[in-house]
């Protein structure tokens, strides 16, 4: 029996090493020396690394371009869960009314989330290009020549097509969530409210939406996860210009850390939107799942 | 009553064909600028082609690094698929099935992972993977994209398993078979559904993933289709026709695949909801 057990003991080790070998050296090493790099100057090169303290998080503290970029971060971040919820529950609410064709429908306003970040960065950059796009040529066909503008060259514009192009490709997985979501809610409750005459946009908002709230959890939070991350579009549309306009945290770190070759300096801001990532995701669980709770 | 229903599902109808033509747009604006010529697109982005022409698919296939990056592309989803669901699995049958109090432990550090983003360790990564000798080989991401997936793949597993009864490979047991033939002959297949899932959700990630290939991957060389477009971006910044026939080559295999495993794709997202 005992050899039993032994034997069983070998097996599970044998099964667990790859995945735990793999995870330990290849995520949490490097993690772990991201945090000690950041307390260092180290360039990326040199084998001498200098021991600097909290000089890099002091410099972070005080940089203008760092705090223009945690500003545009978290007004990216901001905007871009407020309206891609938005969209994906008017989006779902669509697919779940429409009478025709509803896969169809499910499938087209899914599609872009399948894209990479680069090749709709790059199909966004061509329609908003300010002499042969698609958006400023249009505006022209319709009399409104007056609104052309410069969408990814003027610093006012360039993060608004960001935020756009962004809610364009992200909407529909949130859409599928919450589509998930209102198959879960019962007919009779809507039903009811009409009888008693209550009229489309009251049934929603006392009655479709509150019970919502679960995948509204799920999708503010993986939105705001993944708006705090974003970059493949950033590299493509604007390469954090005009200027400093568009460069977020993430965009800074790649920056810094590989163009500038300043690593020490670099995984210290990646500590900063590890943590940063880490806070306002605990608060934001905590909130939204207090709501749940009194609805 | 009847009327106004009716006239109702039109209008709902109207305004969802409506959203959708917007939303097709920018997609279907590609597929269709890849068959013109770049004096035609800079002439009028919005016209259809005049003709059907292909000679900047032509080019790009037969003139330009472009197939091998596809090939790149493909052996770098492929093989970290096949890793992936040999490895995480194997993890959770073990974590799922063992009473040893260590295996929690284990469970609770892998979990730890998924908290962990990229951005926070990708700098020191890199000299890792020159020690390693992984750096400019393919095999440099694939290592990278397996053990990053571990956290998120053995949450997946361990949660299906619990509904796998034990009963099944009890009886193997009893039947005489290793600790390694159940798990491959009988746990394996039992998980599918679980795998497919895997499958579609990190398969997608790695196809359209840029920052790992173009930092990892040797310069000069092709790397994958991504990159490829991306620096196509920067060089042929003129011509227009290069990059909407590389990005068409690389929706339409997106497109394909999707077609084909739609149910997939959605039952992946509903999982990959609960990681949230």
């Amino acid at each position: 029996m005992a050899a039993k057990r032994k034997s069983r003991a070998t097996h599970t080790l044998v099964f667990l090493i790859p995945a735990l070998a793999l995870y330990t050296l290849f995520v949490i090493a490097p993690t772990l020396s991201s945090a000690y790099l950041s307390f260092t100057s180290w360039d990326g090169v040199s084998t001498k690394i200098h021991f600097i303290g909290f000089d890099n998080f002091a410099e972070i503290w005080n940089s203008e371009r760092v705090r223009n970029a945690l500003k545009n971060t978290l007004i990216l971040t901001a905007v871009l869960v407020v309206l891609e919820n938005a969209a994906a529950i008017a989006l779902a609410m669509l697919v779940d009314q429409v009478r025709w064709a509803r896969n169809l429908f499910r499938s087209v306003f899914y599609f872009p989330v399948l894209l990479s970040g680069i090749v709709m960065g790059f199909v966004w950059t061509i329609i908003l290009n300010y002499n042969f796009g698609v958006l400023n040529q249009l505006l022209d066909l319709i009399g409104l020549g007056s609104l052309k503008a410069d969408w990814l060259g003027s610093p006012r514009f360039a993060l608004v097509s960001i935020i756009l192009s962004t809610v364009w490709k992200q909407a529909g997985y949130y859409m599928i969530i919450y589509l998930a979501g209102l198959q879960g809610i019962p007919q009779e409750l809507t039903e009811a409210a009409a009888i008693d005459g209550a009229g489309r946009w009251q049934q929603f908002k006392s009655i479709t939406f509150p019970l919502l709230a679960g995948s509204l959890t799920v999708c503010s939070v993986l939105s705001m996860i993944s708006s705090l991350k974003i970059f493949d579009q950033i590299a493509v549309m604007t390469d954090g210009g005009p200027g400093f306009a568009t460069e977020t945290l993430t965009y800074i770190v790649y920056k810094v850390g590989f163009g500038e070759l300043r690593q020490g300096f670099g995984t210290a801001m990646a500590m900063v939107l590890f943590l940063l990532i880490l806070i306002i995701t605990v608060i934001q669980v905590k909130l939204l799942r207090k709501r749940e709770v009194q609805l | 009553m009847e009327k106004r229903r009716r006239f109702h599902d039109i209008l709902i109808f109207a305004v969802t064909l409506a959203v959708a033509i917007v939303f097709f747009f920018p997609i279907f604006f590609n597929l269709m600028s890849a068959f013109k010529s770049n004096p035609e697109i800079m002439r009028d982005a919005i016209a259809f082609p005049k003709s059907f022409y292909l000679d900047s698919f032509k080019y790009l296939l037969t003139e330009t690094d472009f197939p091998r990056s596809i090939v790149n592309s493909v052996i770098l989803t492929a093989v970290s698929i096949v890793f992936m669901v040999l490895v995480i699995p194997m993890a959770g049958y073990a974590i799922e099935r063992s009473n040893a109090k260590w295996t929690n432990y284990a469970f609770v550090y892998f979990l730890a992972g998924m908290m962990i983003p990229f951005q926070a360790y990708m700098i020191p990564l890199f000299k890792e993977m020159k020690m390693f000798g992984l750096y400019g080989h393919l095999a440099g991401p694939i290592v990278v994209y397996v053990s990053g997936s571990v956290g998120f793949g053995a949450l997946l597993y361990t949660s299906f398993l619990k509904g796998v009864p034990r009963e099944i490979e009890e009886s193997a047991e009893i039947d005489g078979s290793s600790k390694y033939g159940i798990f491959f002959r009988i746990v394996f297949p039992l998980l599918g559904p679980c795998t497919a899932s895997m499958v579609v959700l990190n398969g997608l990630g790695i196809w359209n993933d840029f920052l790992m290939p173009m930092l990892v991957l040797p310069s000069g060389k092709p790397k994958t289709m991504v990159v490829e477009i991306f620096y196509y971006v920067g060089e042929f910044s003129s011509r227009w026709d290069m990059i909407f026939a590389g990005t068409a080559l690389s929706i339409v295999p997106i497109l394909i695949v999707f077609l084909l495993l739609q149910r997939y794709f959605v039952k992946g997202i509903a999982t990959g909801a609960i990681k949230g």
